[in-house]
């Protein structure tokens, strides 16, 4: 099967329809945006299905279900999990990528950086003898005969 | 016809992570050495860890699961009959690529299974007689972690110093003490110091060990032993995919035939080791077929293929107050615990488990926590709600439970009668089913974890999953003494052909219940080792 390049084939239209979905999915408070105010349907969309283009069909089959956006995604979860949850990954693959939605989150940076341990690191962690009930216990293995 | 390579001493079979150990031992001893290897060598600048599509690339062309990447080299698995997929990388370096980077040692119990609880076989080997491999390879492989681990006899020095434990591994620590449970700082083949000509950096804990390491500061072997191998005089063969190895007219394995870019080949050797996984090195013993061996290479006790164990672990997170930081590297483990490793009766089943207490590289992964189809996290994921649960992702821990799982033969790998890979071969079958001991050990390590996390002040805890697969392929031709009940003796010389060896996964009698990389490289360390000490003496081709 050839790969879908669903990114450059998204209209106006289906984007419009994927954003609604999307906001099912992820209608954002407690300071996150909405997936519509990510710009799900935009730019991280195209990325995300670039990134894995095993989920391009699954976007494309939802999009293509009728209905009211909840009542649409309910159908699909009822009738079909595993399309369900690619099409959830699709979408919030795209809007984990946008740089605000991770900071709000909590992730440094727009993807995993370097931060090398600082010289004492380790040994702050393991100070006021955290591991001394430990070493107190003693050996816990099983001996076995020679 | 196939056009015949240069001969070799060694012909080793795969480039990952044994075959890593072994060629580059061998070539320091003065063999000349030939790896074939179906994959290519990875270039660090193409893994995903440090780019923002880092998950979802993670999630395909970087997975670890064969049949979502698809790349030509990867040859298909049928485990429609398996309660769980199975996971491998097929490039120089191996699995190692993207394994997570923990190096636990088999405890001396893990090798007396039968004498001490009864069940499946014991080692032909012990923990004393691999303990100096298990020391040499912990120094190649540059692993960090702190000396004195009470859960193992003494002498387990890891050389290179412990990384931060984090907040993370902190928090969870003073509810273990609460519990009075055993629990160490993690060890891993991680180095947490520079080494000065080292082709290896230094752990910058990305935290993204399981996409591969884009520093380069893993120790997967074609970081820390291939390429100074090929310095070495070796010759890594890459896009080599083999098809079958050969026999002489004395029943010696004489080389191996190969496939490139639609060519056939043929590389002759005087002995032939076999280094293709747990899965790959049976598949191409069951292909080898001979008028002198119908059933497979090396098959005449019929347990080639035989006895698969594969670790399905479970999964229990817990929620915190506080931001933890759980994205911060290595991962590796943070810390490990062995409180339930060992076997006790009154449990209602024998063996144990090791705890993994593992960062979560992104939301992707936090969110798997509650989608998962398995996951008892009582609330859906998405929809209303699903803000609060995401702003919890970094405020997440969670334990990581590796069963033990015991060999029978009723888990197995066979060659699929239809499905073939990019070159015609068969494909293999996984034929796996989840056994009650290792249900059972799983069910109760998993309701000893929601206490943990409860006595470390989890608000909120649960099971996010169990039968997920770890990549620990083992057992498929087992070492014993016997030559009727095993594949491979205790040197990983295979009983039936007098030159063939095995170093991989495969020849696990039993999978203990750890992390297998530091086995996997004793074991490559100790044949490779034999062979080198032994050199005059072993048969070999004609």
């Amino acid at each position: 099967m050839t790969d879908l390049d669903l990114s450059t084939e998204l209209g106006d239209a289906s984007r419009a329809r994927l954003a609604a979905l999307a906001d099912v999915l992820i209608p954002g408070g407690s300071g996150l945006p909405s997936a519509s105010a990510a710009d799900v349907a935009g730019q991280w969309i195209n990325r995300a299905l670039a990134a894995n283009t095993d989920l391009a069909p699954a976007v494309r089959e939802v999009l293509a279900v009728a209905g009211a956006p909840a009542e649409a995604l309910a159908e699909v979860r009822r009738r079909d999990h595993v399309l369900f949850e690619a099409f959830a990954l699709a979408v919030s693959g795209a809007y984990f990528m946008n740089p605000a939605v991770r900071n709000a989150l909590g992730y440094p940076g727009i993807a995993p950086r370097r931060m090398p341990a600082a010289e004492g690191e380790a040994e702050y962690y393991l100070e006021d003898d955290i591991l001394t009930p430990v070493l107190d216990r003693g050996h816990i293995y099983r001996s076995v005969p020679n | 016809m196939a056009s015949k390579q240069d001969h070799a001493d060694v012909l080793i079979v795969g480039a990952g992570t044994a075959a890593g150990v072994a060629a580059r031992h061998l070539a320091e001893a003065g063999f000349s050495v030939v790896c074939l290897e179906q994959g290519e060598w990875v270039d660090p600048g193409d893994l995903p860890g440090n780019k923002p599509e880092y998950e979802l690339v993670g999630g395909k062309d970087w997975h670890p699961d064969p049949n979502i990447r698809r790349r030509r080299e990867d040859y298909p698995l049928d485990h429609s009959e398996s309660d769980l997929p199975v996971w491998m990388y097929n490039g120089v370096g191996g699995s190692s690529v993207l394994y997570g980077g923990i190096w636990a040692r088999a405890l001396p119990s893990d090798f007396r299974v039968r004498t001490l609880d009864g069940v499946a076989d014991d080692w032909p080997l012990s923990y004393d007689e691999l303990l100096p491999y298990y020391q040499a390879v912990e120094r190649e492989m540059r692993v960090s972690g702190l000396a004195g681990n009470p859960a193992y006899p003494p002498g387990f020095d890891p050389p290179l110093p412990p990384a931060p434990i984090h907040r993370t591994g902190q928090v969870m620590a003073e509810g273990m003490n609460k519990l009075g449970w055993h629990w160490w700082p993690g060890t891993n083949s991680l180095p947490t110091l520079n080494r000065e000509g080292s082709r290896e950096g230094q752990c910058v804990r990305y935290g993204v060990c399981r996409m591969g390491c884009p520093e380069g500061a893993k120790s997967s072997t074609d970081v820390t032993h291939l390429r100074d191998a090929v310095e070495r005089g070796v010759q890594v063969i890459t896009r080599a995919r083999v098809a079958r190895v050969t026999l002489d007219d004395s029943g010696r394995a004489n080389g191996a035939i190969y496939l490139r870019d639609g060519a056939e080949h043929f590389q002759s050797a005087s002995l032939v080791i076999m280094a293709a996984g747990g899965i790959g090195t049976p598949r191409l013993l069951l292909m080898s077929t001979s008028e002198r061996f119908p059933n497979g290479l090396a098959n005449s006790s019929g347990l080639v293929g035989k006895r698969l164990m594969l670790h399905p672990y479970g999964v229990a997170v817990g929620l915190y107050d506080d931001d933890l930081e759980n994205w911060l590297g290595p991962a590796g483990e943070h810390i490990g615990s062995m409180q339930f490793y060992e076997s006790d009766a009154s449990r209602g089943f024998v063996r144990g488990a090791k705890w993994s207490l593992l960062p979560i590289a992104g939301p992707l992964e936090a969110a798997e926590k509650w989608t998962h189809p398995l996951s008892l996290a009582g609330e859906q994921m998405w929809g209303d709600g699903s803000a609060d649960r995401m702003k919890s992702f970094v405020r997440m821990l969670q334990w990581h439970v590796i069963p033990e799982d015991l060999p029978e033969e009723t888990n197995y790998v066979s060659l699929h009668p239809t499905l073939t890979d990019s070159d015609g071969l068969p494909a293999a079958k996984v034929n796996y089913r989840v056994s009650e001991n290792t249900r059972k050990i799983v069910d109760f390590n998993l309701a000893r974890a929601l206490e943990a996390h409860d006595a470390a002040g989890a608000t909120k805890s649960w099971i996010a999953g169990r039968n997920f697969m770890t990549g620990h392929n083992t057992g498929t031709a087992k070492m014993g003494n016997d030559p009727a009940t095993s594949v491979v003796d205790r040197f990983g010389r295979t009983h039936d052909v007098p030159n063939l060896y095995i170093i991989d996964a495969s020849v696990f009698t039993t999978s203990t219940g750890v992390n297998p990389t530091a086995t996997i490289c004793a074991l490559a360390k100790r044949t490779a080792t034999h062979i080198a000490s032994n050199a005059g003496k072993l048969e070999v081709a004609s």
